[in-house]
This record gives C-alpha cells, structure tokens and sequence, in this order.
C-alpha cells in the first residue's frame, strides 16, 4: 500500500497505444490522440475486468480466466474473444532487455500438418464423485485423502522448539486425539504451569498401529509386508510415531548386525526406504538414528550368516541407494551431509583400522583382520558410486591401485568366501570406473597404460572401457548405477562364479529357502533419479545357523555390543558377552532369560512388551537361539 | 441545450423549486430564454447542486484539499465520545469531492488527491476506491456503476445529537468548508439519533455499506421470524410409527413417546413470533410428500445431539477430475442425491446411496398402466435404464447454482445465459425456463415449502417466482449492485438477499417491500443462512468475514473472528441449530459453536468483553487437501456432508 501507484493502478502508456497502432496499420498516431486513446481503453478495460471479477467469484474460483472476461463482455453487449480457449489461467512470462521489460504470453506456432496427422487426443477423464471421511466425531483421521495433521513446517519447528507444541491450544489440534470436552476445560482451568514437558504421548490405536506394522514389517508374511510398507510410504499422520519407528530401526539394525540376520536387516532398510518415501514426515530430526544404520548395512564386515553363499551384496547395493537417497534429499549448507557421508566411506578405502570396529561379529575375527574386509571395501566403493561419477573420480580413482592389490591378494589366497568377495569387489568396481575412466581417458586404450596407472585391475579396466566405448547405449550409464540382477530362482550368486559357491548349490536347493524382494518401486520417490525397480532375491537357509555355530561351539552365543543387552535363548550354555571398542567402559547389563525350547511354527514375536523382537524364524525342528534386544527397558 | 445556459436553467430550476415566481420572470426575460426550454427543466437535483455550487469552487480545485484537510483535523481534535462517528462521515465526503473535482475537469487534482487521502480511508473501503480510481473523466461518472451508485443516492451517516451540533458549529465557522457544506446537503443524509455516542467498536460494527448505514426508521417494521405450524404433524404420526414398527425391534414403545415428546414440544406452543399460517398460501401437501415429511420425522428422530463436546462428523464428497469446471452443487434434504453444476452449461446428479436413479417410461408405456395401483408410482419408472449419474443439459452459460426442492421431485438451476430452470428428476427433462433476468442469475433457491423459489441475479433485483407462473410474483428492487445470494426464511414469509453493496436485506413475500437492511460486511456476500428458529441469519463474504444477523432488531448480533482467508461460499446450520458450520475457498471447513453466539446478550451491553469471547466461537477447523469447499449440508440426523473439487497445485 505503500506504493501510491500501486494502491491505485496504472495505466496504459502512449507507447504501447502507437504500437497498437501501427500493428493494425496506422503509422502515424498523434501524441494527443494516443492520450485519449490510452485513457479511455485503460478505463474500458479496467471496467471489464471488474465485471470479470464478479464472474469469477460466482464460479467459486480465486483465478481470472478468459470465460470471465468473456462473459464480463457479453453482459456489456460486446463481442466475445474468439480463439482465446484456455482452461487454466494464462502464464505470463517475462522478459528484460535493454531497459525495457516486458510481459508476454507465450505463443507457439503449431505446425497444422502435425496436428492432423497426430493420434487424437485422449478424452479427458469424467467428473466422478469420492467420499472419505474428513472427520470423525471431531478428530480428523489421517487417511491419505486428508491432509497431514502436523505440515512438515510445523515438525520442523516443533523439532526446534518442543515447547512450542504445549502453547497451542489443544482444541486447535486435531493430530489424531480425540479431545474430548472435559479435557479440554481442564486444560482451560489449569492455570499454574509448574513445568512444562513435551511429551509424547501415542494412543491406544497408535499404539496398535504401532505394533502391527513394525510385526508386519519384520514377519514372515510378503503380503503383510507389503501393506505395512505401503502404509509407512503414504499415511500421513505418522509422525507421531516416527521417533518409536526409528529407534526400531536402529536398534533393530544393531540386534541383526550381531545376529548376522540377513533377511531382517533387509526388512528393516525397506523400512528406511518407506520412511524416506512418505511426503508428510520431517525426517530430518531422525537422521542421527537413520543414518548409522543404514550406513552399518553398507559397510559392515559381515551381515549374514554364510557370506559366502547369501547374497548381502543386495543388501549392500540397496543401502547405498538409500544413503544416495537420504543425502540427496536432506543435504542442506549446514549439516553437510553428504560431505560426511563421503568422508566416512573414503576413510574406509583409506584407513584400513577405521570402519570395521563397531560392528565387527567376534573378537577373534577382529586380531586377525588388520586391514579392512573386503565386503566393507565392497560397500563403501558402492556407497561412493551411488554418489555421483564426480565422487568415484575423486575418492575411488586414486584408489585403485591399492584396492587391485587386495583384489589380486584375496583371488590368489584360499578362503571361498574371500575369493568370492574379491571376484564381487573386482566386478564391482570395474562396473563403477569403467564409465568414468572413460570420461577421462582419450581413446587409444592400451592395456600397458592402464596397467602401469591402476596397477592389477587395468588390463580388466581396459576391457570394460572399450567395451563401454564400443556400445554406444551405455553412455548414459553414468557409472552410478549399480546393476545387480538375478533371475527369480538364481542363488546369490557373485557375477563370477567360483568353485565353492557350486558345491553350495545342491545344498540349498535341499533347505527350505525364502525369497526376499526388495523392490524399490514407490509411488512417488522424493528422490529423483531413483534407479529403476530391480529384484533382488535373496535365498536364506533354516538351517544353516547350527553349521555355522558348530564352529564356535554348539550352543555358545557370543555378543559383541556396547549396549547392555538382555539374551534370551533357549538351548544356550553360556553367552559371552564382549564390551564394545572402547574398554573398560560402563557396566553392562547382561540377563540370561532361559526360555522354554518353542515349537513356534510361526514368525510370531515372543515378547511381552510391545517391543520389537527379532526372531529368526523357527523353520527347522530345533529352533535357532533368540535374541531379544530389550536394551530399552534397562 | 448549449453549454452556457445551463447553469441558468439550473438557477431557473432553483427558483420554480423555491416558488419564487416574480423573479424567475425577470430573469427568463433578461435571458431571454424561450418557454420551450423552461418547460423542459428537469435537471436531476443532484446536477442542479453541482452545477450551482460550481461557481463559488470552479476556479479553484485548491480549496476541497483544504476543506478536506480541515474536516479531518476537526474531527481528530474533537472528542473521543465524537469522535468515532465523526469519522464516518470523512469517506463520503472524500469520495464526493473526488467525483466533484473530476466533473470540473481537474484530474490531475483529483488523482493527487486520491493518492494523497485514500489510503487513509478504512481498509474495506479500498476496493471500492480502486474501482473508482478508474474514473478519471467526467464522461466516465455516468456510465460507472460505482460512481452512479454515489452520485444518485444519499450516503447515510449516524451521529448522535450533540456530534451533529459540533459538526454544525464547526461548519459555520469555517470559511472555506462551503464545499463540504454543500456536499453535505446533497449527498450525504445524517440521520441524528439520541444518546451518546457510539465507540469505535460499536461505531465499525454496522459500517461497511455502500451507502453507510440505514436509517433507524428502516428497520422498524415488525418481522414475523417465528415458525409456522406444522399442518400435518396430526395426520403424519399414525403411518409413521406403524412404518417404523416393522423395522424396529421391541424397544420402540419408549421411542415413541420421546419421539412425541420432541416432535410435539415444540410445535403446539404457538409462537408469537410466526405469521400466521395462511400469512402467504401454500400449497397443499401431496400424498407422497407426506411420506417424504414422515421419513423425514423418523430421521430426525435419530438426530445426534450436537454441540461443543461432540462435534458433528464430516463426509468430504471430492469432485474428481474437475478442476475448476465444477461451480455449484446441492444436495437434497434427505441427503441421497447430489446436484452439481458445471461452467460448460451441464448439470450432473449423482445419486449418494446404492439406490439408481432411473427415468420415467414413455408415455405410450405410461398408458398401459394400471392407475389405481398401489405402487403406480413404481410402475411408472423404468426398470432398465439405471444409472448413478445423469446429465442434465439445455444451459447455455455457467450454472451457478443448482438446487433442489424439498420433495425432491424437481431441481432448479439458474446460470449465465439469464434464465432459470426447472427440472424433472423423474423424465430428467426440462420442465420450464423462467425469463426474466435480464442478466445473470446468481443464485436460485426454493421456498421451505416447495411452490415457490426467488431468484437474484446481476441486475440487481431479486424476484420471487410460483413454479406454475412464467412471470414473477414479486421482484424486489432496492440493492445498489448485485444481488448476489438469496436465501428463503423457514416459514416461507420472507426472503433475505445478500449483495455486493455489502448489505444483507429482508423483503417480505407478501407485501413485496423492504422490511430490513444490515449493515456491517466489509465485503461482499457469497452466502447466507437462516437460523433453525428463524430468529438469526448468518451470512459470509469474500473476505471470508462472517456475522450474524438478529431478524428481530437488523442489526448484527456477533461478527465472528475472520478465520477464513478466502471467500466463504457455503453455509450450513446443524438440523438442531447449535453448530453452525462454514466452507471457504481456504480450503477449511470450520465448525462454530451457534449457542454462544447466540447467548451473548445484545451486542451493545457485552462489546467490551466480546473480543476474548469470540475465540470460544470457533470450535474447530479442518483442512482438506487443496479441495475448496463448495457446498455443506446436515444430514436429518446431523452428519454434515460436504463438497469440494480436487484441485491439483499445477
């Protein structure tokens, strides 16, 4: 309002007035006449549009369109615009040049050959009538077709500020409480504030809700599953249950780390992804609980069972795209996210004593590996590539001479599992430096210079690029992309084959095998360039964990975890109980609850809290040992 | 007529008006004007006084800043108890000078002038200065609705008797305030109450109008807002309970009586408020609309009670893939169909319920039937051609408004192409088109009692019309520019309308005349609705401001916080009157509690602690997803049922 001219309008000039002019062929207009002129077609045309306006409100709208205008002419008995059909309101544009700026409406010319000669276009979908609830009794649910009950602004701020949310008056929120009155007068006599808690408070339902998806999530039923991710991925009003599903991520991510339980790991990452999908939720707050986890399942050394035989490059692959994900969509100037991220992996190419500390599976292992895993080697080059062409030429470039030393060490050592890692890593990053060594280099490739700078993997790096070179398709590959593709009954097996993995084969098709999917097709993915849906299946035996363990000793669990931990088993003579990196830490707490040996058939949780509970599932006669994270409760 | 006579034919005027008879002689001899022209004086009085008052201000467009200057000073320095109803005469009088000014042809004053003491003016009369800032030649007042608005009609403006007599004083000591003398005896109408004067409050309360506030004698007439007695509540309850014994199951006997109870507490007090029953005449009630009077009785028996602790629960009908298309809508009373209208001249009606709609047979299959059945009016329909949409079309322009009428027999619509229709909701037909309107109908709507609809529209008038008659009954003329809602009191006595003069006005069917004017919207009105005691009628604007009207005084009983952000286009009163529920183009839909806006005593005793009360109004909001909110209706048993079209962000 400060701005008179604004306030009260403007006009036309006389300039546009002689432009017009001279567009329908009168060159030479006096400056007087096109003062007239210029007055009288602004008041004409403001008149019309004010009559417009009027037509716009009674068609319930906030927009003029050119029907209003049209009728604002009609009713003042002028002729309509013909040609000027436009559903929407026109977009103007806007241009400057040489001191002189100018709106316009952009028009392209169509070519009427290409028009005729087109498919007609597709008949606009029929009005159609749907019916939800908007509210209930006053409480609003959260269903999809509502809004969110909290905007991400307002968890933004709420993440801030907690008390922010007590000074609302409670009437005013409709986040998925019932109010009934009787608390709402209570509130409105409570006049003392002693002091005041955020607190967070989940009802029964959301309770319930709580329960079934997290069950869901981490059962045996795919069908379940499915629905309980779809649930994460699109209901709105979870974010009250958001700090509860992350700390079951984490923690459950913790748990199956040690247990080496592939399949929950992945259940759980696909919780991640769900999370990552869903458009209403403020995630920002969890990322220090997201992110270690996501990040332990790229890197880890060891995350199954048999790393020999399971495939947990999946796993790997997947996380890395959902830390690609995560980092592209919550990097801001301030947290550096991405830069974190990128650091932690290079360090792992880098140092080799750095990454393999947290959540290495036993002591034993751990004296013996100075250097870094291979499979973490594997993930953290994957978690790299998943970060653009520009990071693999800066962080894993250099390394390569180091890393086909590895390679070329666990190739020609004895171990299946190693030589099965190295082959994994070897394919893997040939795949990920092929697009951008060819970026780099001109093409005469020669297998000497490759070999001379990248050491052991050039001669192999060589094929690839002239393989890139030579297929023309590839070019937008971009090096990103990580393909790992398996045909539905195909083992886990590493692209090349070794000798020990067929040997594998006939023992598993003898086990009871479950098929894992992880499909990262979402309805609308926040993150742009997610790759395309690709399976992963993976074939987890039942079992195989009384081989393993009959390495160690039958019936011997060894926890290697800096929380205190409650272990449940079942036909366990001792456990073991290792503190974590740093020692001489705190006092642990360590509960041995014997429980009776189940014959539970089913996937089930045994718990009586309304916790998560990580079990195997009791496939075979003699169920595997549980163990039960209740870190929580101590 | 040449130019330069005319002042002299204003002063001739002057003296026949006077009577002064001798000397308007002399002066026609000395002009020596012809009996041809003299007889031909018919100057409006609003061109006579500024053709007169011309001579002494002509020359000089300095003085009305001056003039202006001072008023505005004297009215700052008076007294608080003045001082608030002074104000109020400062926007007419700015707003005449302005016109002055342009008619003596010195726009480059008037526009600095207007820039230099619009935006001083109250916020609501902004838009009304925008629209007159585009006057800027003296040719241009004629044909500019706002500028006639002003220049033909009397501002009116409440002062109380001492503010008048300060006013008086200071007029007559100033030198240069002739101006404003002059504006002030043709333009503005000050209407001297006494008592002492009102406070700012008070005082912004009632402005907003086009043309200030009405006068006090106005609004004196008694209005009958009362009931009328139900005629067929003694015939009605036998067939309704044995209907209802074969549903219900054995506790029936106690719901019997508290039905009774309900059903007959009310009515056979006879209210010293209602008409009489044969005030206006209605129609007798058919066969089958007492069935659908009954059902109608039994759903209300199974009314929720409603109020702040238990809010009403909310079923959001969304209007896919209709975008901006989609601009009115309806449901009918026992909330099974759903009318919509389209910008591109179509009329959709879907059914809600898994009852189809289905058309009637054609009249030679019509013959064969056998008319004294007992479910003749089954037979009539046809048993093939079910559908849960039906088109309707003959529009040729927007529909903006559907309704339907309360037998559900039958819809109206009424649209841009000047014309309402009527509807057959058993052939799906066009019955009648009412001409009448010269432009476009906004807004149609049905009496209580089904017969008789009004309809207001674009030129201004509003018309009560007899389905059975091509012509109006009435048409009711009085608003200064479109009528933009219309709304029939429930006992069919009268009709509230709504404008864009920012008034909400009470005609009386029978007499035809004006019986109340409230001022006090900042904004044009979109909606209104009566009360369920007939007593209060709500009404909502552009600005999405909403008040509360009191029939028995005309004047505004609660102005409710503006919650809204756009224009509110639907509201709609719980069957039990004690929530009363508003959408706008916000997106929200807002729930209020109607009892405390009611229990506040007048607004004249509670204005000081009214402004912390209005919060406990709202009771609560709830947003859709981008779907604007065009239509809400209770259901019988106080479900509110609301309708909005999904409007994506691109």
């Amino acid at each position: 309002m400060g701005d008179s001219e604004l306030a009260y309008g403007s006009s036309l000039t006389l300039d546009s007035m002689k432009v017009i002019a001279e567009s329908v062929g009168i060159a030479t207009l006096g400056d007087d006449a096109a003062k007239e002129l210029a007055d009288d077609v602004t008041y004409r045309l403001k008149v019309i549009v004010q009559d417009a306006m009027k037509f716009m409100h009674h068609s319930k709208r906030q927009k003029l369109s050119i029907t209003d205008i049209d009728h604002a002419l009609k009713i003042k008995n002028n002729e309509c615009q013909y040609g000027f059909i436009q559903p929407d309101s026109l977009p103007f544009r806007f241009a400057s040049g040489g001191g002189r700026e100018l709106h316009f409406i952009e028009e392209k010319e169509i070519d009427l050959s290409e028009i005729l000669s087109a498919p007609p276009p597709k008949v606009p979908l029929d009005v159609s009538v749907r019916a939800h609830w908007l509210s209930v009794d006053g409480v609003q649910p959260t269903v999809p077709e509502n809004p969110p009950p909290l905007s991400k602004e307002a968890q933004k701020l709420e993440s801030v500020d907690p008390i922010s949310k007590l000074s609302k008056p409670s009437n005013k929120d409709s986040a998925g409480k019932p109010i009934c009155g009787k608390a709402a007068r209570l509130k409105a006599s409570e006049s003392v504030h002693v002091k005041q808690l955020a607190t967070h408070e989940l009802s029964v339902e959301q309770q319930l809700y709580y329960k079934e998806i997290t069950e869901a999530c981490v059962g045996s039923d795919e069908t379940r599953r499915a629905e309980a991710l779809q649930s994460l991925a699109c209901d709105p009003g979870l974010h009250e249950m958001l700090p509860r599903m992350c700390t079951f991520i984490s923690e459950g991510v913790k748990v199956n780390v040690v247990q080496n339980n592939l399949a929950l790991l992945i259940y759980l990452m696909r919780m991640v992804k769900a999370l990552l999908d869903n458009q209403s939720l403020y995630l920002e707050k969890y990322l220090h609980e997201l992110i270690p986890s996501v990040s332990t399942c790229i890197v880890s050394r060891q995350l199954c069972l048999r790393p020999e035989m399971d495939n947990h490059w999946a796993l790997r692959d997947f996380a890395a795209r959902l830390m690609a994900q995560i980092c592209k969509t919550f990097n801001t100037s301030t947290n550096n996210l991405q830069t974190r991220v990128t650091r932690l992996f290079a360090k792992a190419l880098q140092c080799p004593s750095q990454t393999n500390n947290e959540t290495g599976p036993s002591m034993a292992s751990m004296k013996e590996s100075e250097k870094t895993p291979l499979a973490s080697l594997y993930g953290a080059v994957q978690g790299l590539a998943e970060l653009g062409p520009e990071v693999v030429k800066v962080f894993i470039l250099p390394r390569v001479r180091w890393l086909g030393e590895r390679v070329e060490g666990a190739l020609s050592g004895i171990g299946g599992a190693d030589r099965l890692a190295a082959g994994n890593l070897k394919h893997q990053l040939l795949k990920v430096l092929a697009p951008v060594v060819r970026q780099l280099r001109q093409p005469p490739d020669q297998p000497e210079d490759y070999k001379r700078d990248f050491g052991y993997l050039g001669p192999s790096l060589q094929q690839a690029v002239s393989k890139i070179r030579s297929s023309p398709s590839c070019s937008t590959a971009g090096g990103a992309v990580a393909v790992v593709t398996c045909t539905p009954p195909l083992l886990p097996t590493a692209p090349s084959p070794s000798p020990s993995n067929i040997s594998h084969t006939t023992k598993t098709e003898t086990v009871t095998t479950r098929n894992l999917v992880i499909a990262s097709s979402t309805p609308q993915s926040p993150a742009p360039s997610t790759p395309p849906p690709q399976k992963f299946v993976i074939v987890a035996s039942q079992q195989k964990p009384t081989q393993i363990q009959s390495s160690s000793g039958t019936g011997h669990i060894v926890v290697h975890s800096s929380q205190p931990t409650i272990v449940r088993s079942q036909n366990v003579q001792s456990v073991v109980v290792t503190s974590g990196p740093a020692p001489g830490g705190a006092a642990q707490k360590v509960m041995v609850v014997g429980v009776q040996p189940q014959h539970n058939q089913g996937q089930a949780p045994v718990s009586v809290v309304a916790k998560p509970v990580f079990a195997r599932g009791g496939g075979g006669p003699q169920p595997p040992p549980e163990l039960d994270d209740l870190s929580h409760l101590a | 007529m040449s130019e330069k006579s005319t002042p002299l034919l204003a002063v001739l005027q002057l003296l026949r008006k006077y009577n002064l008879k001798s000397t308007e002689d002399i002066l026609r001899k000395e002009a020596s004007l012809g009996d041809v022209e003299c007889e031909s004086l018919d100057l409006p009085e609003v061109e006579l006084a500024s053709i007169l008052t011309a001579h002494h201000t002509e020359s000089d467009p300095f003085t009305y800043e001056l003039a202006y200057d001072g008023l505005k000073k004297f009215i700052e320095n008076s007294l608080d108890l003045y001082k608030y109803e002074l104000s109020t005469l400062l926007y007419p009088v700015f707003v005449h000078m302005y016109l002055l000014l342009i008619l003596y042809d010195h726009v480059e004053h008037a526009v600095s002038f207007l820039e230099k003491f619009g935006i001083e003016q109250e916020d609501y009369y902004q838009e009304d200065l925008k629209k007159l800032s585009i006057v800027k030649h003296k040719d241009q007042i004629k044909g500019n609705e706002l500028a006639e608005i002003y220049s033909t009609n009397k501002f009116t403006v409440q002062l109380s008797r001492d503010a008048s007599s300060q006013l008086k004083r200071y007029l007559h000591e100033q030198k240069n305030s002739s101006v404003i003398i002059n504006i002030i005896n043709n333009h503005i109408q000050i209407e001297v109450h006494d008592g002492p004067g009102r406070t700012q409050a008070q005082v912004r309360a009632t402005a907003g109008g086009v043309l200030g506030e009405p006068m006090k004698s106005e609004n004196r007439t008694k209005v009958y807002y009362g009931l009328l007695k139900e005629p067929d509540i003694q015939v009605l309850p036998a067939p309704v309970e044995d209907e209802e014994e074969v549903e219900e199951t054995p506790d029936k006997p106690k719901k019997k009586k508290a039905k009774k109870d309900n059903l007959f507490m009310k009515k056979p007090k006879s209210d010293p408020n209602a008409p009489p029953n044969d005030r206006i005449p209605l129609p007798d009630l058919k066969e089958i609309d007492k069935v659908e009077k009954g059902k109608a009785l039994r759903e209300a028996s199974k009314r929720v009670q409603l109020g702040p602790d238990s809010l009403p629960s909310i079923c959001f009908y969304t209007l896919l893939n209709s975008g901006h298309t989609a601009i009115s809508c309806d449901i009918c009373d026992d909330s099974t169909l759903l009318a919509v209208g389209f910008n591109n001249s179509n009329i959709k009606v879907w059914t809600l319920t898994p009852i189809k709609l289905r058309g009637m047979k054609s009249a030679e299959k019509l013959q064969d039937i056998d008319r004294e059945a007992g479910d003749v009016l089954v037979r009539m329909m046809e048993e093939k051609d079910r559908d849960t949409c039906r088109n309707l079309f003959g529009h040729s322009g927007p529909v903006y408004k559907v309704a339907f009428d309360p037998f559900k027999t039958m819809l109206l619509s009424c649209s841009e192409d000047t014309t309402v229709r009527l509807w057959s909701l058993q052939c799906w037909t066009c019955l009648v088109v009412y001409r009448g309107h010269v432009w476009p109908v906004w807004d149609v709507r049905w009496s209580p009692h089904g017969h008789y609809f009004a309809s207001s529209g674009h030129d201004r008038t509003a018309r009560l019309w007899a389905t059975d008659h091509h012509l109006p009954l009435r048409i009711f003329i009085g608003h200064y520019s479109d009528v933009d809602c219309i709304q029939f009191h429930p006992n069919s006595n009268y009709i509230a309308t709504g404008s864009s003069d920012r008034t909400v006005r009470l005609w009386d069917c029978l007499t035809g005349s004006q019986v109340r004017i409230m001022t006090g919207h900042k904004s044009t009105i979109f909606t209104l609705a009566f009360s369920v005691c007939g007593r209060w009628i709500a009404s909502g604007g552009s600005g999405g401001d909403m008040m509360v009207w009191d029939l028995s005084t005309g004047g505004p009983a609660a102005s409710l916080p503006p919650a809204h952000t756009a224009p509110i286009h639907a509201l709609a009163f719980s069957r039990d009157g004690t929530v009363l529920s508003s959408g706008s183009l916000d997106c929200t839909i807002k729930l209020w509690d109607f009892t405390a806006i009611t229990d506040e005593s007048p607004i004249e005793e509670t204005l000081n602690n009214l402004i912390p009360k209005e919060d406990k109004y709202l009771l609560q909001s709830f947003a859709t997803k981008s779907s604007p909110v065009k239509g809400l209706h209770f259901t019988r048993r106080n479900l509110l049922l609301a309708v909005g079209t999904y409007e994506s962000s691109a």
